[in-house]
């Protein structure tokens, strides 16, 4: 029985040593537990930081049942005679029974979580302030502000002189509704800090919609495999208020980017509200 | 070493052989092999050679990626070296290492003489054997090898983005070994179905060989559509098809096509491996595997679970219906616990020791349980769309496939090793490489799920150190060189047991084991068996050789019937 003692005590010293190591080093839960989630910087972020938070919680629980159950299997039960021979125990029925329903109750919940959140995130109610056709393209992105009628565009790093990525610039609070689209090959749309990305697709326009509710400066990146420079596929999401928003759209009026940029964007995703109001 | 009290189980003497060929005679005598246990090792030394290329151009990867900026490669040739490296490490070492311990054990655990076609068997290791090397030719082409990704996104991977011959031989290359391992399959399938001893029913035979029947099945369902895609694909290039051109919708297509076979593929890399699991722990807990049947069903529930979930790799394309493809993929952990859940219980008052197969699959245990928990993570789309492609997912699938191949490989190799050479590999390097290699993996891949979730994307050559990437890298890369010190003891071992280590001479030098491979001698003769012992359970080497143990029934003859010679059962 020393021995087991001799467990109990090195099991606290792990859990105090632990414990003293997240306090030491300033850790946040969220750091040490849920990986570091980006703060979420719009109004549909948190339905995901909340999914990813809850579902981390569950599956931390599961993880630390199951490797207990598998280290406390492994010490307790260590060959302590040469010839030992154990009961030749070959099934157990109800527990088989239990270690297969749960798992499956588990999931079932998760699934209903899931469902909810995924019809919530993608849902697009035609009712956005502002619509961007953002263009991925080998290696940069352009971005057709459609209902203002003017455009920016970036330039591949081999053109860019001033290593600048392209900005893509939105007004605080209001609804903006993303069309994608690609004249090459398949990229992806991502801003860490809105927890979400979709794919630009050449051939296919893809949308959805969020509110960007933070002021600042995000970073944004090319998040799928486009070729030699798909690492230098960069941009940048300002969030910034209306009557700035309005400055930057003038700004790029004046430099005489109006219109769109060509893209093979469709409209089988909806017509913008100002296009219905023209029908 | 486990050989305890037990009297030592020999087999008859074998006639001593009076003459012993000479090198060019032993070489011949392998490639014209069509033994299925010489193949067997010969998938296994081609496997291991390309494990060892792919985990070098790894260390490239992570060197370049230690700090922000380019020291090593380019951007574009440290696409080729990720791009090989997962072409590698799934096509050329795990895939081929499935077909390797399916042919070195599976025979000797139904108690056949050898696979049911054996010339075909050798067909599909040359396949493989030449695939290959085409594949890997594409490093001495003008353009490099292929650059496109593991999984050859249309139109990144047509004649436009990707001009050049590398890739051209990257879809033949891969083409052809595909066809070695469908042959490999139907050889398999085959083989389980009829040439199975006396008294060796499905119900009996060993988890490992059941798993392999799975597989080979899922092979079957998988492996067809990849050939036909990548032969469409070069004809997309060299012909001027348009299959897969973005106007016709073929972007999405080859996702659809790539990703069912992709899919099974997981797999069909883990189940064999599951398999290994399920032989490993109840020798070393000297319990049978708990709950057999209930890991049949899993097995199987596994399998056809994963035909229904390859669109979960599209979550991000907007173009998959995301109810159905969640919760099917949710559904493959209901299964997947009732293995973990058996394997647990196979050690439950057991009487466990280490020994070297055993650490490495406590190792594997471990991390693929966390692997898995990452796998639910990723299969609900809203959580998925913001880690899809990002080093989160980098780190989930080297948990589960690392976890499950390499760990289960190494697990596998110790255990066998005495019916592979007739000798033992040493038990203390082993177990410094084992440490190395638990260490170096966890230090490698843990730190780049915080990668990922804070937003660094997968197939990045560079970043910017405004991105606060640094240190989790330079931690992660610190670790791929532990885990390639690891691999320097592997191969010490190799050689130092191969000149060293005494010859095996009982059957079972573990002692407790219970397929029919341990009832033959180390390694086995040519076809396998000089005799058969009865069959009555599904352990019957366990039975042949604790007697004291076995289930009624299985000694004792039933009393004879008249007429009948007692040959009723």
């Amino acid at each position: 029985m020393g021995s087991r003692r001799n467990w109990r005590r090195s099991a606290t010293v792990i859990a105090v040593v632990a414990g003293a190591a997240l306090l030491t080093t300033g850790c946040t839960a969220n750091e040490a537990f849920f990986f570091d989630l980006p703060e979420p910087a719009t109004v549909e972020a948190p339905i995901i930081q909340n999914l990813w938070n809850g579902s981390w919680i569950a599956a931390w629980a599961v993880g630390a049942f199951t490797w207990a159950l598998m280290i406390w299997a492994a010490f307790a039960y260590r060959r302590r005679r040469q010839d030992e021979v154990p009961n030749q125990t070959q099934y157990n029925l109800p527990i088989e029974v239990l270690y297969t329903v749960v798992p499956l109750i588990m999931i079932l919940g998760l699934f209903w979580f899931t469902a909810r959140d995924q019809t919530e995130i993608l849902s697009m109610e035609n009712d956005q302030s502002q619509t961007v056709n953002v263009v991925g393209f080998r290696w940069s992105w352009a971005f057709n502000y459609l209902d203002e009628d003017v455009y920016d565009i970036g330039l591949p790093v081999g053109e860019n002189t001033t290593n600048e990525p392209p900005t893509l610039v939105l007004p605080v609070g209001e609804k903006v509704r993303f069309e994608l689209t690609s004249p090459d090959v398949i990229h992806s749309f991502w801003v860490p800090n809105w927890l979400f990305k979709m794919d630009v697709i050449p051939g296919k326009t893809n949308a959805f919609e969020v509110t960007p509710d933070k002021l600042g400066t995000f970073p944004g990146r090319c998040a799928e495999l486009c070729g030699t420079d798909h690492a230098r596929m960069l941009f940048n999401v300002k969030v910034v208020d209306r009557s700035e928003f309005n400055q930057h759209v003038a700004a790029l009026r004046a430099k005489g980017q109006t219109g769109f940029l060509e893209s093979d964007r469709q409209t089988d995703v909806g017509l913008r509200p100002s296009e219905e109001r023209n029908l | 070493m486990t050989i305890l009290n037990d009297p030592p189980v020999q087999s008859p003497p074998q006639p001593p052989s009076a003459y012993s060929p000479g090198l060019g005679k032993k070489v011949i005598s392998w490639l014209t092999s069509t033994d299925h246990k010489v193949i067997g090792n010969m998938y296994l030394a081609t496997s291991l050679f390309w494990f060892f290329l792919a985990g070098i151009m790894a260390l490239v990867i992570r060197a370049e990626l230690a700090v922000p900026g380019l020291q090593f490669v380019s951007l574009e040739q440290y696409n080729q070296m990720f791009t090989m490296h997962g072409t590698i490490m799934l096509f050329l070492f795990a895939t081929p290492l499935f077909v390797a311990f399916a042919n070195i054990i599976m025979p000797l655990q139904i108690g056949a003489p050898d696979v049911a076609f054996p010339r075909l068997n050798m067909l599909g290791y040359w396949l493989f054997f030449f695939g290959g090397l085409i594949v890997a030719l594409g490093f001495f082409t003008p353009g490099g090898a292929a650059s496109f990704g593991w999984f050859a996104y249309a139109p990144l991977s047509n004649a436009i983005y990707s001009p050049g011959s590398g890739a051209d031989l990257w879809f033949l290359g891969l083409t052809l070994g595909g066809l070695g391992t469908i042959l490999g399959a139907v050889n398999f399938i085959t083989t389980i179905f009829t040439m199975r001893c006396p008294g060796m029913t499905m119900f009996r035979m060993p988890i490992f060989t059941w798993t392999i029947f799975v597989t080979s099945i899922l092979v079957l369902i998988a492996f067809p559509i990849l050939a036909a895609a990548f032969v469409v694909a070069f004809i997309d290039r060299s012909f001027g098809s348009v299959v897969f051109a973005p106007e016709n919708g073929g972007a999405i297509l080859w996702q659809h096509l790539f990703w069912f076979f992709g899919h099974p593929e997981v797999y069909i890399l883990a189940l064999p491996f599951f398999g290994i699991a399920s032989e490993i722990i109840p020798v070393f807990s000297r319990k049978p595997i708990f709950g057999y049947k209930g890991l049949v069903f899993a097995t199987m529930a596994i399998g056809a679970l994963s035909v229904a979930v390859w669109a979960h790799h599209m979550y991000v394309t907007g173009s998959v219906y995301l109810p159905f493809f969640a919760f099917m993929t949710m559904l493959i952990a209901v299964p997947t616990g009732v293995k973990f859940f058996n394997w647990i219980g196979t050690m439950w008052r057991g009487s466990i020791v280490f020994d070297t197969p055993m650490l490495f699959t406590m190792g594997f245990l471990i991390t693929f349980l966390f692997g898995g928990l990452t796998g639910i993570i990723l299969s609900a789309p809203p959580l998925d769309f913001h880690v899809s492609d990002s080093y989160f997912v980098v780190a989930h699938f080297h948990y589960t496939v690392f976890g499950t191949v390499v760990f289960l490989m190494f697990a596998g190799i110790f255990f066998w090793w005495p019916k592979i050479t007739g000798k033992m590999l040493d038990e203390r390097l082993g177990k410094i490489q084992f440490w190395l290699l638990f260490i170096g993996f966890q230090v490698t891949f843990l730190v780049q799920h915080w990668l990922g979730v804070q937003g660094m994307p997968r197939r990045y050559g560079d970043y910017l150190p405004a991105d606060n990437f640094t240190t989790l890298n330079v931690v992660s890369s610190v670790g791929a060189v532990i885990l390639a010190v690891s691999s320097l003891f592997f191969i010490w071992n190799l050689i130092v047991t191969w000149k060293t280590a005494p010859k095996v001479t009982v059957d079972d030098p573990w002692g407790w084991g219970g397929s029919l491979e341990w009832a033959t001698t180390c390694p086995p003769p040519r076809h396998n068996f000089t005799s058969l012992p009865r069959i009555r359970s599904e352990r019957p080497a366990f039975d042949l050789h604790h007697p004291e143990l076995a289930p009624p029934g299985v000694h004792d003859r039933p009393p004879a019937v008249a007429g009948q010679q007692g040959s009723t059962t």
